[in-house]
Parts: structure tokens; C-alpha cells; sequence
């Protein structure tokens, strides 16, 4: 039953994104969007990820996509004309770029095949033997907050400096003239 | 198989139920609407006008599914089910009695937050689908307020989980009765561990809590697209918002998301703030009325009283107070309702670190 969920999230999501980059109808495409953000989401929840996975569609969907969608529906019409305007190719890139395109893809790919080692790494075995595991009943919120404020905590506060640098610049733009 | 059939069965009855009060809450909506502008409201239809809304729902069952034919017909049919769906997945993590809830997580607060932004989704691609200059003004008038107003509940949400301490709503409302396992302290003095009741709940916990809730009230009002905040639907502007294009069990849809909505957040408010399936009755020397008066059934009873009277006020402030302007909205939410929430969102750490030690 859950590998079965599981195989049903990936597909959706793998499915759903290849349709956001190949649909010609962008408005169609964006809503597609959601669903691949919300099969990501399912797919944090088997990772026993619950908060990254709700964290996912409060930011992503409830935020990110809605300004996606607004910036499309207030764009203006001709420069949606030139975004929709594009040929039905696959690659659409020159002949040399492309190859150089397929050349690395084809290295990443050839890497990791060499790289991947069919046991488990070390430090898995290693953590699963000392029972440093996170069980599906953990509360994962509690030790994300004290993590958070202990050894993350210089990431945390960079990243609350760069929201507030945002809040701000936004306001400034979003500033009448004469109000200064 | 057992486990299974529980999981089919609980959300057939949660949606019965949610269906049961939409049909009782529009009839109740329309007699208060009445009462207020001095009319009878139904009357007709069956015994005080009680079978209206059945009778409403029916016909509305029965009419021709209509797509604009310019409309995106994907989008058109997806959007109501996206909004309902959105509102009946909050359902999911709500507490009815004490351990009596779909889903036990520690993460149930945030869920619903989640979830209740996909709404906005929905509401979009209505609008975007329906290819209607009303619809899409009236979508874009509705994300703005939605989005806008997701902040006001959300600082006042983590001001009130700063006092709890969990985003389990199950637990939330353990901690606001005679069943916590911690102390509870009336204002930060007075140990009610034992009396329970009405001086145990949330609001009563700190000062600063009854604020919060204000807040709280006003900003789900404004989430649920309800009057005064109501101009995503304003009938004398927009035809009938992002909804104009919709007909028959489509438009039943919406309209059950809208009022599955209100319930939803009335009975959240309920949960976090007003003690959740606690007995407003408090322990009176050899007069037990906290003890006599919890159990599951006495749960579901208080959860349901108290969420219906939320309703009932909802109600009431929509027949009474004028729509608001879209920029007396917006000027509202943010000089006004996002300041005072972050004021008491620093109350609440002050709180807890001070007072609550």
C-alpha cells in the first residue's frame, strides 16, 4: 500500500513537471505546477519529513505559486505572445550547444553510475546499529526548534536578515513618489 | 481491513456532517438575515420554511452542467472540487473529543494552515477558467484579501502556540480542561488545574489572549470571504465574484466549501482559544459539573455548541455591519490588525519566559 503510494507521488510528479515544461498554454502550466509541488510534498511525508513537506505547500503553493500566477495574469499580452511563440522541438538550442548539453548530461549520468555502490554506505549501517533513527511516532517539530536554536542557529538568523532586506526593499519599491 | 474501512467511513461522515450543516446553516443564515431586516425569511416551504434549503439543494442538484464556451474547460471543472477539497482536508487534524480525531499529529495546526492557502488556488483558477472579466476581477479581489489576511491569522495563531507549546491540536485542547496533565493558572496566578471549566480555557490563560482571538475572529472573517470583508463577492459590483460562471452541483460545490470554511475556522478558534471539547462548567467545591460534563460525547457536544454559536455570530455581524472598501480592507489588516498581532506575539514570549515558568 505505501509503495504503492509512493510509486503513484514520484510518477505524478515526474509526469506533472515534464507536462509544466512541455505545455503550450502557460496558465495551464502554472496550475500544473501545483500539482508537482504537491506530489513533492507527498513525497517529504515518506522521507518522515512532515514539516519540510507542510512547509512545501504553505510556501511554495500558498506563496509562491499564487505570485507566479499573479505576475502572469498582469504581464502584459505581447510578452506572453513571444513566451508561447516557441518551436515544438525538444531541445530548441544550435546544433553545437545542445551537443555540448547532451556531452554533459551524458558525464553526470556515466559519474554516477561509476560512483554507486550497491551496499549501503557506512555511516547508514553505522547509525542504524546505534539506533540514531528517526521513528514515524517522533516529534520532529520539537527537535527541528531546538536544533534551530542551537546549532543552526547563524543560518537561522542570516535567513530572518535577508526576509527582513526583502520586507523592506518591497516597501520601498512599492512606495508612492511624493511620499518621501 | 478493520483499519481500513474506519478510514473510509470516518470521511463520509465528516463530509455528511459538513453537508447536513450547510443545508441547516443557509436555512438558519436566511431566518436571521430575516429576523435582523425585520422579515420572516422562508416560510413557505415545509413547517417554518424548514425544507427551503432541501428543496434548493435539490433543484440545484438537478440542473444541466453549463460551460462557457470560451471558458478552459480543465480548469473550469477542477476549481470547485480543488476549493472543497482544500477546506474538507483541514477536517482531517480537527479534535472533536478527547482522542476522538481523524489524525493525531503533531503537526496539525500547520496542516490546516497549509491547507486552507490551497484554497486560494482553487479561487484562482476559477476565475482564471471561467475566461470572465467579473470572475477574474472578483478571483484577484479574493487572493489578494485571502493572502493578505493569511498573516494576521498566522501571527495570531503562533502567539497562542507560544503559550501551548505543541501545534497538536489534540493536545491543545488537553491542556485547557480538568484532563491537562501540566498546571493551568488563571492570568498567570491562580492554579484551576482542578476547578477546570471556563477559567481553564486559552483565553483565559494570559491577558493578552483575549486580543489574540479578537484578532483571530476578524481575520478568519476575512479568510472565509465573509461580509463585511465580502467584496471577492460583491453582488452590486461584480455580478457575483469569481462564482458568476458557475450553475448546478458546481455552484453547490463552492458553496459548500464557503460554509465548510466557516465551520472549519470557527472550530479551530474553538480548539486553540475557547478550550476545544472542554466543559465551560467549571468544579464547585462537592459540585463536580468539569468532571460530570466530559467524555467523548460530552466533547462532541461542546465542540459543536461552541462552533455553531461562532457561526451564529458570523452570521449575525453579516446582516448587520456595511461591506467594507477594498482599501479600508487592506488598510485594516495591515496598519492595524499585523502590528497589534506582533505586539502580542512578543507579549506571548514575555509570557512564557516570565510568568509561565
Amino acid at each position: 500500500m505505501e509503495e504503492l503510494l509512493f510509486y503513484t507521488f514520484a510518477a505524478l510528479a515526474i509526469v506533472s513537471a515534464l507536462l509544466v515544461v512541455s505545455l503550450k498554454n502557460t496558465a495551464r502550466a502554472l496550475f500544473l505546477f501545483f500539482i508537482t509541488l504537491f506530489a513533492l510534498a507527498g513525497l517529504f511525508l515518506f522521507a518522515l519529513a512532515d514539516f519540510v513537506a507542510i512547509t512545501q505547500i504553505l510556501v511554495y503553493v500558498g506563496g509562491v505559486l499564487i505570485l507566479m500566477i499573479f505576475a502572469f495574469m498582469l504581464s502584459n499580452k505581447e510578452l506572453l505572445k513571444d513566451l508561447q511563440a516557441i518551436s515544438g522541438k525538444f531541445v530548441d538550442m544550435p546544433n553545437t550547444q545542445s551537443i555540448l548539453l547532451v556531452i554533459g548530461f551524458l558525464a553526470v549520468m556515466i559519474y554516477g553510475i561509476v560512483e554507486w555502490h550497491q551496499q549501503t554506505p557506512d555511516w547508514i549501517t553505522h547509525n542504524i546499529k546505534t539506533k540514531q533513527i528517526i521513528q514515524s511516532t517522533d516529534n520532529n517539530i520539537h527537535q527541528l526548534g531546538i536544533k534551530f536554536m542551537t546549532q543552526y542557529i547563524l543560518p537561522f538568523e542570516v535567513i530572518s536578515i535577508f526576509l527582513l532586506m526583502a520586507l523592506i526593499g518591497a516597501s520601498q519599491l512599492s512606495r508612492k513618489e511624493d511620499d518621501r | 481491513m478493520a483499519e481500513l474501512l474506519i478510514h473510509i467511513i470516518v470521511p463520509i461522515a465528516i463530509f455528511g456532517f459538513i453537508a447536513l450543516f450547510t443545508l441547516f446553516a443557509v436555512y438558519a443564515e436566511r431566518k436571521i438575515a430575516g429576523f435582523v431586516q425585520d422579515r420572516l425569511g422562508p416560510m413557505e416551504t415545509g413547517k417554518y420554511g424548514l425544507l427551503q434549503t432541501i428543496a434548493d439543494i435539490l433543484k440545484l442538484l438537478q440542473k444541466e452542467f453549463i460551460t462557457p464556451a470560451a471558458a478552459d474547460r480543465i480548469l473550469f471543472a477542477l476549481a470547485p472540487i480543488v476549493i472543497f477539497a482544500a477546506v474538507f482536508v483541514g477536517f482531517a487534524v480537527m479534535p472533536w473529543g478527547p482522542d476522538l480525531l481523524p489524525a493525531n499529529t503533531n503537526t496539525g495546526l500547520f496542516f490546516i494552515m497549509a491547507v486552507v492557502s490551497i484554497d486560494a488556488i482553487g479561487i484562482l483558477m476559477a476565475g482564471w477558467g471561467s475566461n470572465n472579466k467579473y470572475s477574474l476581477l472578483g478571483s484577484i479581489r479574493a487572493i489578494a484579501q485571502m493572502v493578505s489576511y493569511e498573516i494576521p491569522v498566522g501571527l495570531s495563531l503562533i502567539a497562542a502556540v507560544m503559550i501551548t507549546q505543541t501545534l497538536n491540536l489534540n493536545e491543545i485542547a488537553f491542556q485547557q480542561g480538568v484532563l491537562a496533565q501540566e498546571d493551568i493558572f488563571f492570568f498567570g496566578f491562580w492554579n484551576v488545574t482542578e476547578i477546570g471549566g471556563i477559567l481553564a480555557w486559552n483565553i483565559f490563560q494570559a491577558p493578552h489572549l483575549i486580543v489574540v482571538y479578537v484578532i483571530f475572529f476578524i481575520a478568519t472573517l476575512a479568510e472565509c470571504n465573509r461580509a463585511p470583508f465580502d467584496i471577492p463577492e460583491a453582488e452590486s459590483e461584480l455580478i457575483g465574484g469569481f462564482h458568476t460562471e458557475y450553475g448546478g452541483i458546481r455552484f453547490a460545490f463552492v458553496f459548500l466549501a464557503e460554509y465548510a470554511m466557516m465551520f472549519l475556522v470557527t472550530m479551530l478558534g474553538a480548539v486553540i482559544f475557547l478550550g476545544g471539547w472542554n466543559t465551560p462548567l467549571p468544579n464547585m467545591g462537592a459540585l463536580k459539573l468539569a468532571d460530570w460534563t466530559t467524555g467523548p460525547f460530552w466533547g462532541i457536544f461542546w465542540t459543536l455548541s461552541k462552533s455553531l454559536f461562532i457561526v451564529g455570530v458570523q452570521m449575525w455581524i453579516r446582516w448587520t455591519l456595511p461591506r467594507f472598501r477594498a482599501d479600508q480592507l487592506m488598510d485594516l489588516c495591515w496598519k492595524i490588525m499585523i502590528p497589534v498581532a506582533f505586539i502580542c506575539m512578543a507579549i506571548s514570549g514575555l509570557w512564557r519566559i516570565l510568568v509561565m515558568v
